[in-house]
């Protein structure tokens, strides 16, 4: 860990100012990855503006504007909040699920929605500084590449960096088309549509999001849907709790009210790219079919179809192709197996 | 032992507990030592080669700075002085990734943390050998005479003419101990002499390992670990961290802290090697074996071998004429290896007791009959007769309390929603010692009251020790246990066997009951009066008016236990699920049952036992270092990365312990019970998950991927 300063804004205004005047400023919200990544020395940020406390932690319906009839989270609010607030746990179970799915209770406690979206790859080469990695080091080579692999992308990854993105509630918030509000530096409020917020890796992995410096996020916007009886977070990995996802997979269905038939279909892949995984051609091919474990498979084969693992996870085709299939049967179950 | 008056044999709380929830239990950066200096390792970022160049002039500059030790200026010490693994900063020879290079102390941690980031080094880089699978080619005969080719009979005739055969290779991963409590030390010196607040599970061999690499007399060191945050083998023996605290201290002038974090005890204490071993059967049609051969090939460090028996299991388990178990090892530029709970046992009986099931499978026998029918009178590996074994019982008895009838003898018969249910059964053994050990008791009297005290250099794991002995006093002195006080951890204490190989229960209680028994007769001496009933030392010290008498004992084991083959024997019995789409394994209940002769505390002795469960169920599925071979350094460096199980992972545990009275063994029949509760484990899990699911899993940890 390197000396850095440390400063707590009174409000938006004042922290978007502090680090619009220094570009290796950051924010401080839960802190539990940037003090991590501090000690490992790979953030080494001067200063830090602790926002913590800016009142920006509310959980409130959406009255109005695009997503009217939505539920509104606060970017400062605790993921343990969030996971169990009753509108949350009520009108998109996903997300309960999906945060709830993450990390352990005390991490959840301290976690903020906002630092949750914008944690960094738990690749072990970016974490060990005297490895190489794009990522940290731009230009240094991707130790993953040819590494160990085991836990890295099979979709639209890139010669410079095979990551993958690691949070739990950003795969729930993709496949429900959430919206990121921010706050510019200047000011400004916009909003960042879910799959625009994380990027592929492509030539410059060192670039996570599309969040300019200095960007604060205020709120992420869940739209209205219909969704809250069929949906289901599915993640797999290595031990029962406490661990990242080697994949999973969240899933939505609407069905036709007369008969099996779907009327709607969200499935987001997490642990598989770089950044939260829509499998679209498997939604696609879902719409207007009937809800059976055949037309799952069809859908799950075709989405897959289109991986290109590394030398260690060639597992996570298989078993990408077998969590949706999965994913979809229990969300049709309304979660139960 | 389980006498209805007594204190041992029943369930009492840990005597230290509250201190320790409490916060008072001091560890060993607990100590409040006025005017410390911190020291932080630094670590080479290669794992072969040697050092250029290392440039400290930004660090020296740096707020806090007190100074900055590497091989160039670093005082010359005893390389062979018994501290393992080396990297104490002699050479500019490096052998391993995160060797230390360096150490830096300041005013406080962050300033030391800070400098140490500030230091550049150069290398001449050779390629490491970091990659197992192309090393094992070469694996040669080891140096260790006790891992020489142990041969009975003629293995390959057998295997040539066997109406049954087995041959499969079992590989286990590289692991690490990783106790809660990190590595930290205290050093300060007192003119010529240190004090070291040093976790130790030996404490005289703590402090024998640095005077000798500190070139001075064991009377000039002083370990103090009172308590021990976990261990598993790794505060066995001792490590560079120790010795390097106390010159860097001697360097200030000051008392000095070093703490290792999480991410450097991955190459600064130890691991559990990588095991290749490959377990061949033969045997008769109706499962009597003909031949076992266990051949294991593993690595060193690059200068040192360590070799884990694996192949210890198999020489005694089971009844079998033709025996063979060789070791053949190769140099890796990896820390050195070192004893990791159940050494060799839990990894070697991951190999034989997974190939005993292959085998009741092709043979279409239940498992647990196969054993029987191949359980040996005597030890095979030497004729001795046993001083008890407990296999037969701990079967028979673990089957009726799992209801092993409901096993579907063929695999994947036992459905239930997305999950595959299955049973699986695997028996393990640890050998039972007595290590030489001294210990002092005290009594003192106040009125009517007496008070004892009892002092050995022992060690407490954080397993129940002080509560064990405090236990065997009382009950040897005829006292409550509120009138006992423990005094252990400290090497100006009588000098004991360390809490290692699980010798620490049997050593310390015996030689403490020795000496209780030694100062009652003292004192029936001094009193010069005949008694009907033999009075305690507490109603001797009332009725002759005494206010303080102590006393001294050397004890030593029997030399008639010599005669005898003496070990903890248990049998595992694990009901696994495992998601049919995902491969997710959890293990819904699991039971040890164990026969490691006195119990002195049922509550305690759970607790070890269901610890050691719990390790090899993590064994089993979760637990996993893994080498970049390119580089030589590991990849999970932390607990997000290193999967020890967490609650969740964990269903519904229990123990049953057979009763025993195994006098043979030693006075008090204790056997030790630190070991042998992961022996067996892994493979009862990997038979589970076989009978569950069809798959035969050979290579550990059975994550998902391979499942698929
Ligand atoms: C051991 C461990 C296990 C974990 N397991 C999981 C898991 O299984 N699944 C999972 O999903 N997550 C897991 N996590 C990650 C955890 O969810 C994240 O660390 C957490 O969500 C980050 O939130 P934070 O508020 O602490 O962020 P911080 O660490 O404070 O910040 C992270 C980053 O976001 C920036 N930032 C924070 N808030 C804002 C804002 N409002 N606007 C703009 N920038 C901001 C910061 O500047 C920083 O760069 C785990 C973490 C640990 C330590
Ligand atoms: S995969 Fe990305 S994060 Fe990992 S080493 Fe390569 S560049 Fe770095």
């Amino acid at each position: 860990m390197r000396p850095f300063t440390y400063t707590r804004a009174k409000d938006p205004a004042a922290a978007t100012q502090a680090l619009a005047g220094n570009p290796t400023a950051r924010f401080l919200a839960g802190g539990t990855n940037l003090i991590d990544l501090m000690k490992e020395d790979v953030e080494r940020p001067t200063a830090l503006v602790d926002i913590t406390n800016l009142s920006l932690a509310e959980i409130k319906p959406i009255t109005a504007g695009a997503s009217k009839g939505g539920l509104s989270i606060g970017g400062l609010g605790k993921n343990t909040e969030a996971a169990n607030h009753p509108l949350v746990r009520q009108h998109y179970p996903l997300l309960s699920q999906a945060i709830l799915a993450g990390a352990s209770g005390q991490i959840r406690n301290m976690a903020t929605n906002g630092g949750n979206l914008l944690q960094r790859t738990r690749c072990p080469y970016f974490y060990e500084v005297s490895m190489p990695c794009n990522k940290r080091e731009p230009g240094s080579g991707c130790g993953a590449l040819e590494g160990i692999n085991r836990l890295h992308a099979i979709f639209g990854w890139s010669e410079k960096c095979v990551a993958v993105y690691p949070s739990d509630m950003a795969i729930a918030l993709a496949a429900l088309d959430a919206v990121v509000r921010v706050r510019t530096a200047s000011g400004q409020e916009r909003s960042i549509p879910f799959a625009d917020f994380h990027r592929l890796p492509g030539n410059t992995p060192e670039q996570d999001t599309n969040l300019a410096h200095g960007e604060l996020i205020t709120a992420i916007d869940l739209p209205q849907n219909r969704f809250a009886d069929r949906s289901y977070y599915l993640k797999v990995r290595d031990r029962a709790s406490y661990a990242f996802a080697l994949l999973s997979v969240a899933a939505a269905l609407e069905v036709s009210e007369t008969g099996n038939r779907i009327v709607q279909a969200r499935i987001a892949m997490g642990g598989v790219a770089h950044k939260p995984w829509r499998a679209l051609t498997a939604e696609k091919m879902l719409i207007g079919q009937e809800a059976t474990p055949a037309n799952f498979k069809r859908a799950a084969d075709a989405e897959m179809a289109a991986a290109k693992p590394l030398e260690h996870n060639k597992f996570k085709v298989e078993l990408g192709n077998r969590s949706i299939v999965l994913a979809l049967q229990m969300a049709l179950n309304g979660g139960k197996a | 032992m389980q006498d209805k008056n007594k204190l041992t044999g029943t369930p009492v709380s840990r005597i230290d507990g509250i201190a320790k929830v409490t916060g008072k239990a001091a560890y060993s950066t607990d100590y409040p030592v006025k005017n410390l200096a911190y020291a932080v390792l630094f670590k080479s970022t290669i794992a072969a080669g040697t050092i250029r160049s290392i440039d400290t002039a930004a660090a020296e500059k740096a707020p806090g700075v007190l100074a900055i030790i590497t091989h160039q200026n670093a005082p010359k010490l005893n390389v062979d002085g018994g501290i393992r693994g080396g990297a104490l900063l002699q050479s500019p020879e490096i052998e391993f990734h995160g060797q230390h290079i360096g150490l830096v102390v300041a005013e406080t941690f962050e300033q030391a943390r800070h400098a140490a980031h500030l230091i550049s080094v150069t290398y001449d880089r050779r390629d490491p050998k970091a990659d197992f699978e192309k090393l094992m080619k070469n694996a040669s005969v080891p140096k260790d005479k006790d891992k020489a080719d142990a041969k009975r009979g003629d293995v390959k005739a057998a295997l040539r003419e066997a109406e049954i055969k087995v041959e499969a290779v079992y590989e286990t991963p590289i692991e690490h101990h990783h106790p809660l409590e990190p590595h930290a030390t205290i050093a300060e010196w007192t003119g010529d002499r240190v004090t070291l607040y040093n976790s130790s599970q030996i404490v005289n061999g703590a402090q024998t390992a640095a005077a000798k690499t500190l070139n001075i007399k064991p009377e000039q060191v002083r370990i103090v670990t009172p308590y021990i945050g976990g261990g598993f083998g790794s505060k066995g023996g001792q490590w560079a961290n120790l010795v390097l605290t106390a010159v860097a201290a001697r360097q200030v002038n000051r008392p000095v802290k070093l703490a290792l974090t999480r991410q450097q005890m991955v190459n600064s204490v130890g691991l559990r090697q990588r095991n290749h071993q490959k377990v061949s059967l033969a045997a008769t049609k109706d499962g009597k074996l003909t031949a076992l051969a266990h051949e294991t090939t593993t690595h060193g460090a690059i200068k040192n071998e360590f070799i884990e028996p694996c192949g210890d299991c198999s020489k005694i388990m089971y009844d079998v004429p033709n025996s063979l178990i060789t070791y053949r090892i190769v140099p890796m530029n990896v820390i050195l290896p070192t004893y990791t709970r159940g050494p060799g046992k839990s990894t070697g009986s991951f190999a034989l007791e997974s190939a005993m099931d292959e085998l009741a499978h092709t043979l279409k026998m239940d498992p647990i009959e196969l054993r029987l029918k191949n359980e040996p009178e005597r030890d095979p590996s030497n004729g001795k007769p046993w001083s008890s074994r407990t296999t037969v019982q701990c079967l028979q008895v673990g089957a009726k309390a799992f209801g092993w009838d409901r096993r579907k003898p063929e695999p994947r018969q036992n459905q239930q929603g997305n999950y595959l249910i299955g049973y699986g059964v695997a028996c393990g053994t640890y050998p039972a010692h007595q290590r030489p050990t001294s210990a002092i008791v005290k009594l003192k009297r106040t009125g009517n009251d007496v008070m004892a005290t009892v002092e050995l250099a022992a060690a407490d794991l954080g397993t129940g020790t002080y509560t064990i002995l405090a236990q065997t006093a009382a009950d040897a002195l005829g006292l409550p246990l509120s009138q006992v006080k423990v005094v252990i951890g400290d090497s100006d204490l009588p000098p004991a066997a360390g809490a290692v190989g699980s010798v620490g229960a049997s050593s310390y209680a015996n030689a403490v009951n020795d000496a209780c028994q030694k100062i009652t007769d003292e004192l029936l001496a001094r009193s010069g009066k005949q008694f009907f009933a033999r009075p305690t030392a507490s109603q001797l010290m009332l009725s002759e008016k005494l206010t303080d008498f102590q006393t001294r004992i050397d004890a030593k084991p029997l030399e008639s236990a010599e005669e005898y083959s003496a070990h903890s024997f248990n049998a595992n019995f694990a009901e696994v699920a495992v998601n049919r789409f995902t491969g997710m394994v959890r293990v819904n209940r699991f039971l040890a049952v164990t026969g490691a002769g006195a119990i002195l505390n049922p509550k305690t002795a759970r607790s070890q036992i269901i610890g050691g469960n719990i390790w090899g169920i993590g064994m089993a599925l979760t637990e996993e270092s893994v080498v970049d071979p390119r580089w030589g350094n590991f990849v999970t460096r932390s607990f997000a990365d290193y999967h020890v199980p967490a609650n969740l992972d964990i269903g519904e545990m229990e123990a049953i312990f057979i009763r025993e009275d195994d006098q043979k063994a030693n006075r008090m029949g204790i056997k030790g019970i630190g070991e042998v509760g992961i022996v067996g484990v892994a493979a009862a899990v990997a038979n589970a998950i076989f009978n569950a699911t069809g798959k035969r899993v050979r290579e550990l940890p059975i994550t998902p991927d391979k499942l698929l």
